[in-house]
């Protein structure tokens, strides 16, 4: 029989805090880390906005020889590594080892170090390249250093993506644990792009939003009639994910059962979203949780508040959830955080869990104009305390088509 | 001249070592310096000295007088003379 699978720790570096709970009361108090750059690049840009990391000291976490051969998404994903350790109180002994893992999502990987390397080379500035600029960018530098770090021989995988990377990584890696190959996995996603390069592909694809004339921080509108895209953002999550028999038996802290989970794929345009393709990954994760459309107190969606976006995730919730769309809350917290791409998924999936924990929704903020196209319960600019949510859901609709659906329910052993 | 106390001050400086820590004899391992800091330290020690060092040099530098040997005498070699 297929075993059961808990999150027992979290882990998160992010525009809008540096600890889970932190982070939380940010969401929750409507705090939005979105604002004007402040980099040497900025006359360059033509939309000068995004989500940055603030108050991340890397030598507080590393020495200068470890910063030799770590890079910022690299340091993002060990620091919230070690969080999510610490707070799941993880102890392996040596046979355990073998039977942890870790899984990371990542769309540009250590593109600064790319960036600065290949600028310099191609500007012929200096005709030699970095020796450790490989190790530093691979993609799968962030999932390798936490394994070294964790000393974890179990599966190392690094998926890309797009916005659903790192809710692929924590939904496969919940694979890992039910069908039996591994016991623990930490599980999440890092980025670290906002530099010249990325943000000037961003700006040129006509998906970034534009910034708000009045407030910086209020450019990203999700479901909001006045939305113009997305705004590019920073960090990584990760969390603590175990055999439920595992945790039990050792008295671990249980945040929440990850109940259900699905990938798959729209098949059909390389950035249009589609509502079928949202709505056959939706319901297959509720198949996969053995749960019902009603059962869902709350879901934290793509939300990326670009234009076709929200309004085919609003039909495909409506498409699901049928005559129930309109009494279930839908918060689109990038609103706040902004797009953290190969990241985003873990950074909301651990929004869903703590609004689970906390019986606490955060809100979709900056939503002042109501779109009729989109018309379910947002939860506009105010936070809900006091509700009571049993199963919480949260979608990730990716550039190429990959959608991914994670649910997870109050814990019951 | 020898190169030793150039040396010193550029590894000290790259990887934020205690000079008093960098003396001759002083293991580049024990200092924390794995095979692919001592690579980006080769790096640095050829844009900064004007020379080139063989691929196959790595595996001799052990400790931080190794280092000095071998610039020394890559620097005799290709006529490098200023430090």
């Amino acid at each position: 029989m297929a075993r059961r699978v808990v999150i027992t720790g979290l882990g998160i570096i992010s525009p809008v805090g540096n600890t889970p709970e932190e982070f939380f009361g940010n969401l929750m108090a409507g705090h939005s880390g979105i604002k004007r750059l402040q980099t040497d690049f900025i006359e360059k840009l033509s939309i000068r906005i995004g989500a940055p990391v603030e108050g991340f000291n890397p030598a507080e976490h590393f020495s200068k020889i470890q910063l030799t051969g770590i890079e910022r998404f690299s340091q993002f994903a060990l620091v919230a590594a070690q969080q999510a350790v610490q707070d799941a109180g993880l102890e392996l002994s040596e046979a355990e080892f073998g039977r942890a893992g870790v899984s990371m999502g990542s769309c540009q990987g250590g593109i600064s170090t790319l960036e600065s390397a290949y600028g310099e080379l191609f500007r012929q500035e200096n005709p030699r390249i970095k020796p450790l600029t490989v190790l530093l960018s691979m993609n799968n530098a962030a999932a390798s250093h936490i394994s070294i770090k964790f000393r974890l021989r179990g599966p190392n995988i690094t998926y890309a993506t797009a916005c659903s990377s790192s809710a692929i990584s924590i939904g496969e890696s919940y694979r890992q644990i039910k069908h039996g190959y591994a016991d623990v996995m930490l599980a999440g996603g890092a980025e670290a792009m906002l530099t010249l390069g990325a943000m000037k592909a961003w700006e040129a694809l006509r998906t970034l939003a534009l910034e708000d004339p009045d407030d910086a921080s209020a450019s990203c509108k999700p479901f909001a009639k006045d939305r113009s895209g997305l705004v590019l953002g920073e960090g990584a999550a990760v969390l603590v994910l175990e055999d439920a028999e595992r945790a039990v038996e050792r008295g671990a802290k249980i945040y929440a059962e990850l109940a259900g989970y699905d990938c798959s794929s729209d098949s059909n345009h390389i950035t249009k979203p589609d509502a079928a393709g949202q709505t056959r990954t939706i319901l297959k994760a509720l198949h996969d949780a053995h749960l019902q459309p009603q059962d869902i107190h709350y879901i934290n969606a793509h939300g990326t508040a670009t234009l076709a976006g929200d309004i085919e995730e609003t039909k495909a919730i409506k498409q699901v959830f049928g005559t129930h769309s309109r009494q279930i809350p839908v918060s689109s917290t990038k609103s706040m955080h902004g797009h953290l791409m190969g990241a985003t998924s873990a950074v909301e999936f651990i929004a869903a869990v703590l609004a689970m924990k906390h019986n606490a929704i955060p809100p979709t903020i900056n939503l002042h104009q109501p779109d009729p196209e989109c018309d379910l319960d947002y939860v506009p600019n105010i936070g809900r305390t006091g509700v009571n949510l049993n199963a919480v859901m949260s979608n990730s609709f990716a550039f190429g088509g990959s959608n991914a659906v994670l649910i997870a329910t109050r814990f019951k052993p | 001249m020898s190169s030793l106390q150039t040396i010193q001050r550029m590894m000290a400086e790259q990887f934020d070592l205690k000079p008093e820590d960098l003396s001759p004899d002083a293991q580049l391992d024990s200092l924390g310096l794995d095979s692919l800091s001592v690579i980006e330290f080769m790096f640095t020690l050829e844009d900064e000295l004007n020379i080139k060092i063989a691929n196959d040099r790595v595996e001799d530098f052990k400790t931080v007088g190794d280092v000095a040997d071998i610039i020394d005498k890559i620097m005799a070699a290709q006529k490098v003379t200023s430090l």
